[in-house]
């Protein structure tokens, strides 16, 4: 169709939500605001990513960790959560999968906890409040590495 | 209450608005002093601080406001103040808390801080015994959000 070749460059780029393979990359949120929860599942699947499951607190988001494993590329992990927060399902994750891929998602005020999740084993973090471009960059970084 | 307190999130406030209403107009009322009960103007977000300094902190609008700035955060038109629109005004206590935190925290005040908690309701006030509340209220173009502040030195 003639539009088609009238405006290419725009919309030729691939969105990063995709493997090399064409599939698209599996996310889990693990979060227990809805609203932040939503925001991040809204950017992600706007650029292709599957969001596979949301777990509203850490010790929900191990368990979807361990069950959706090997099938599952990256978790989006908030920090301060009830029964579970992100540090410690952080370490089970890592301990059940040292090469699990997850970014925190945290309030700006917890450059210690950040720190102590970089030094075990996050790959990256982001901190709120969320701007797509933020996002999808660090996520885009993490899958690319 | 030393004003050294309250300036932290009134700056965060102003920040943290002007980023999640889309660089909207964001402007700071008159501060005032009251040591009597408050009215509540109908939805109001509370943080509670406990450690070398204590109180708490109102984030305090009323049902159009919180559904109009719900709304512009979620980027879609929200009918009712539901599960998903109480969790963005939470979220929105989140993030003004924590970054008015940090800037405590520099000025070398330790102490933590309660998740959030929403309160809706008509004709609710607050009263704080033997703690005045600061109140500052922040214009948006989707209503006014008072930041109604009260904390003390631990004895």
């Amino acid at each position: 169709m003639k539009t088609k070749q009238d405006f290419p460059a725009i919309n030729e780029r691939k969105p990063d939500g995709f493997r090399p393979d064409g599939a698209a990359y599996r996310v889990l949120i693990v979060d227990d605001s809805v609203f932040v929860a939503k925001q991040l599942s809204q950017i992600l699947t706007s650029e292709g990513y599957d969001v596979v499951a949301t777990s509203g607190d850490g010790q929900a988001g191990l368990d979807a960790y361990k069950e959706l494993y090997p099938n599952l590329d990256l978790v989006t992990m908030d920090i301060t959560m009830p029964k579970m927060d992100g540090i410690t399902a952080l370490e089970k994750i890592i301990e059940f999968d040292k090469n699990a891929r997850v970014i925190m998602i945290s309030a700006l005020g917890k450059q210690d906890l950040v720190k102590k999740a970089l030094v075990m084993g996050a790959r990256n973090y982001i901190v709120k409040p969320l701007d797509r471009k933020k996002v999808l960059e660090r996520v885009a970084q993490v899958l690319l590495k | 209450m030393r004003v050294e307190y309250i300036n932290p999130f009134v700056e965060a406030a102003f920040n943290v608005l002007k980023e999640v209403l889309v660089n909207s107009d964001v402007r700071r009322g008159e501060l005032y002093l009251k040591s009597a009960s408050t009215p509540v103007l109908g939805v109001a977000a509370i943080v509670g601080l406990a450690g070398d300094v204590e109180g708490r902190v109102l984030f305090d609008m009323n049902r159009d406001t919180a559904l109009a700035v719900a709304s512009v955060m979620n980027g879609e038109q929200l009918a009712t103040l539901d599960d998903l629109a109480k969790a963005t005004i939470t979220e929105l206590a989140n993030m003004i808390t924590a970054q008015a935190v940090t800037k405590l925290h520099d000025l070398g005040f330790q102490f933590d801080l309660t998740p959030p908690a929403i309160f809706t309701g008509d004709n609710m006030e607050v009263s704080d015994q033997d703690v005045e509340a600061l109140i500052v209220p922040m214009e948006t173009p989707q209503g006014k959000i008072e930041i109604n502040v009260a904390i003390r030195e631990r004895a």
